[in-house]
């Protein structure tokens, strides 16, 4: 019977004149876009200058501000109020004060971040204050042995560019999941719902798991199309390709994509219009991906926020994700993300046959 | 001057001619009927007297305003009510006339006099939306809706389908009284009855006007295509005392509403019973217990042996359904369609393959087996709906108002199907609006308000209620009816 309905649904799909062309375009679409454009590097910082010491040293010190990659040098101000003027007609983003005593080494620089944007302030200014650092170390030769005691050394592990393209395409993994595993199951039994089969199906004696499976297979059949397309778009754009074994994060896929295709077709069986439908998936969407870590750290949310990760299944998969693409993490390390992956799924599965009433 | 005009207007969509060359007038004050099958192209034709489509070639012109250079004064002098209804379903029925009102520029106070008749009947239900209005009303309200303008023509395209009898009989009283004020009218209708109550029709066929004429001459002239021979009574009246259907004090209630409110009868095996009742009177959820899509509120009841309270679902193994709304997917084509659902009912591959070929070739439909379902006219449809909805051979078979819309032809080779399958042995529970149908049945029962009101064959009831035919029959029964609603 499973046969007959699975048919049903890839011919369904098949005639559709919009979806095999949308399921095709999305992943390279977003694969080709994204990665360049979500990135949360802070570059092209706006920076003026206020040079009360007029020295080679202090001249030095600007010229590496302007060699930078990640600033612009909007040029010289007169006074400190004159760059903050600068800075409220957004001319500059940060403004830096080179006190007259500068080039005998004992005065110290004064800057000035506009941080409206809190990110591209404080790492602005970070920047600028290595900058600063090490234009005191080289020029003036300063001894040393007398800072040694205070100098870390870092090791950046696993990305050692710390190229965010690395970072954000696991993400992007998983934002085309939710997108195309979670909406189209939404629209599709509402949608029999609007037409009217749905009637003809429920005074039917298909049994409930089978028309729920039968929705749920193509879905997963399309994310392991997206997957792959994303695994082989990666290597093939950026060169970036998954550190750890590749079953897994077909797994974790997998997994992920019960999960939404199971929410998506919950909230169409308890949805009357596909207007209402879309709209309930979208705020659920919506909240799933900012609370995952997607973008923020999850540990710098406040307690209450955190504990809502524990039943975020996005929050574990990115989690995984990046642990087996990034770090090249073995099942074992991402045990404890797949058992609460699978928990979740398979819950959310049984809610979508049970949510399905074919009697009122 | 006449108050429309029509000048070789031709259309067409892709391959397909939805009118060839149409030509008609119509005097002010008459009552015009657009007559012909599924297809015909009546409402391409009243989309484009509406100017809510081009013509390819020809002229149109209504009220002396041609409908595509004049546009706008034409819009103001028409009225247009769609097949289905244009209300919006979460505005209140003031909400709705008051916007309809708002986009002809006027009030409903400034054009309360020209629907005053129609829209007091409704106006006591001002604040109800209109999606839980029941049909007849809603019918009255969108009637209101078109009128309130003081249009000069009113264009109806088949105003009365899905509706029972006695608002049908209501709305053609409506009209009457709309023409004494000298609006003049064109309906499309599947009713006989309807079409002579009109002044003159056209009857179009495959989007040419084959006739123009009174509807005496033009029925008679057609008489193949509009008056059928009737069906031969089955020869084989089923003599089984065997019962399939058993119903006891069945009750369905939602909150204090009791939708079906106590009924009981007993269908037998191989029987054509036709359950019959206004719109509203709870025909669809009395189907919907007996199918096992709802769970009755109290009541027992068997079907084909089960249960229907508890064993509901074994109850689907021996059905057959075919709901009002058309219920196959119309994105897949005729053969798929078949095979899904024969499929769900665990019929064999190789027993659907042979089946589906004897089908296809009983309906005449062997060319159009890789047909999208989407493409194929409406009674096309309605006839394949029904061969899918019996074709695992079920003991019974449910049809909720199968014909609704579908042209007199159509519907008598609807018939010729529904008495096959029950010479078959399949019982068949079927609701109509059509009068001319019930006459068809073995045995009717009528619905009023939730209960049935009477029992019997057609004969027995015609005879019980000194009636001459069903349609008198049921006006005289629906007309008790008390429920508010309707």
């Amino acid at each position: 019977m499973l046969k007959y309905l699975l048919q049903k649904e890839f011919l369904q799909i098949r005639r559709n004149a919009f979806l095999p062309r949308l399921i095709i375009l999305f992943p390279i679409v977003m694969m080709s876009v994204i990665p360049w454009v979500m990135n949360q590097e802070v570059k092209n910082i706006k920076v003026c200058v206020v040079d009360n010491d007029r020295s080679t040293v202090s001249q030095q010190l600007v010229h590496r501000i302007e060699a930078s990659n990640y600033f612009i040098f909007t040029g010289q101000q007169p006074t400190y109020s004159a760059a903050l003027h600068a800075i409220e007609t957004s001319k500059s983003d940060i403004a830096l004060v080179i006190p007259p005593n500068y080039s005998k080494g004992q005065a110290q620089v004064l800057i000035a971040a506009n941080a409206v944007n809190g990110t591209k302030g404080s790492i602005g200014a970070s920047y600028l204050a290595q900058i600063i650092q090490a234009d005191k170390l080289t020029s003036r030769q300063v001894d040393i042995s007398s800072d040694a005691g205070s100098n870390s050394s870092t090791h950046t592990l696993y990305n050692p560019h710390q190229d965010y393209k690395v970072f954000m395409i696991p993400a992007l993994f998983a934002i085309l999941m939710m997108l195309m595993c979670g909406f189209l199951p939404t629209l599709n039994i509402v949608g029999e719902k609007e037409a009217g089969t749905i009637e003809q199906i429920n005074v039917t004696p298909v049994p409930k798991w089978a028309f729920i499976l039968a929705k749920l297979i193509p879905y997963w059949l399309i994310a392991l199309f997206i997957i792959t397309a994303c695994l082989l778009l990666s290597w093939a754009i950026y060169g970036i390709t998954c550190q750890g074994p590749l079953a897994l994060v077909y797994l974790l896929a997998m997994l992920l994509a019960l999960f939404f295709s199971s929410l998506g077709l919950i909230i169409s069986n308890y949805s009357e219009t596909m207007q209402q439908a879309i709209f309930v998936m979208w705020f659920f969407v919506v909240c799933l991906m900012l609370l995952s870590g997607l973008f923020t750290p999850t540990r710098s949310m406040p307690g209450w926020a955190y504990l809502t990760t524990y039943v975020n299944p996005m929050h574990y998969f990115i989690d995984a994700i990046r642990t087996v693409f990034v770090r090249g993490g073995g099942f074992t390390s991402i045990a404890h993300q797949v058992l609460a992956l699978t928990l979740i799924g398979l819950t959310m599965a049984t809610w979508a046959v049970a949510s399905y009433r074919k009697n009122n | 001057m006449n108050a429309i005009e029509v000048n070789h207007v031709s259309k067409s969509y892709g391959k397909v001619q939805a009118l060839n060359d149409v030509s008609f007038t119509v005097s002010p004050g008459e009552v015009f009927g657009l007559i012909g099958p599924d297809g015909a192209g009546k409402t391409s034709m009243f989309r484009i007297l509406c100017s809510l489509l081009l013509p390819d070639e020809g002229t149109a012109s209504v009220d002396g305003f041609d409908v595509v250079r004049e546009m706008k004064q034409a819009r103001r002098r028409v009225g247009y009510m769609p097949g289905k209804f244009s209300l919006y379903q979460d505005l209140t029925v003031e909400e709705n006339l008051q916007f309809f009102a708002t986009l002809f520029g006027t009030t409903i106070e400034a054009g309360y006099d020209s629907i005053r008749a129609i829209y007091s009947q409704i106006e006591r239900f001002r604040h109800r939306r209109a999606g839980a209005l029941s049909g007849g009303m809603k019918q009255k309200l969108a009637l209101s809706c078109a009128l309130v303008h003081q249009p000069r023509v009113l264009f109806l395209d088949e105003p009365t389908t899905g509706v029972d009898p006695v608002s049908r009989k209501e709305l053609w009283e409506m009209l009457g009284t709309l023409r004494e004020r000298g609006i003049t009218i064109v309906a499309s209708t599947p009713y006989l009855d309807e079409v002579r109550r009109c002044d003159r029709v056209a009857f179009l066929q495959e989007g040419k006007v084959q006739g123009i004429d009174t509807p005496e001459l033009i029925l008679e002239r057609f008489a193949a295509v509009f008056n059928p021979p009737g069906l031969e009574p089955s020869a084989t009246q089923s003599q089984a005392t065997e019962k399939v259907i058993e119903v006891s004090h069945l009750v369905k209630a939602f909150g204090t509403f009791r939708a079906v409110d106590d009924i009981s009868f007993e269908v037998r095996r191989g029987e054509i019973f036709g359950f019959l009742g206004a719109n509203g009177a709870g025909k669809t959820t009395a189907m919907h217990m007996l199918t096992g899509l709802n769970q009755p509120t109290s009541g027992t009841g068997k079907v084909a042996g089960f249960d229907i309270r508890t064993e509901y679902e074994q109850i689907k193994h021996h059905i057959g359904y075919m709901s009002q709304r058309f219920s196959l997917y119309e994105d897949l084509t005729v053969a798929e369609n078949i095979r899904l659902f024969a499929g769900i009912y665990g019929m064999k591959d190789s027993d659907i393959k042979a089946k589906t070929d004897n089908v296809l070739r009983q309906l005449k439909f062997e060319g159009h087996k890789d047909a999208l379902v989407r493409s194929l006219p409406l009674g096309w449809k309605q006839k394949l709906a029904f061969s899918v909805s019996i074709f695992h051979d079920p003991a019974i078979v449910f049809l909720d108002e199968p014909t609704g819309g579908v042209d007199p032809a159509t519907r008598r080779q609807f018939w010729e199907l529904i008495s096959d399958a029950a010479a078959r042995g399949i019982t068949v529970f079927v609701t109509t609006h059509y009068m001319d149908e019930a006459e068809y049945c073995d045995r009717i029962s009528i619905m009023v308000d939730g209960q049935i009101r009477a029992i019997g064959t057609p004969d027995e009831l015609k005879h019980q209620f000194q009636q001459p035919d069903m349609d008198h029959v049921f006006t005289f029964l629906a007309r008790q009816a008390t429920r508010s609603s309707d």
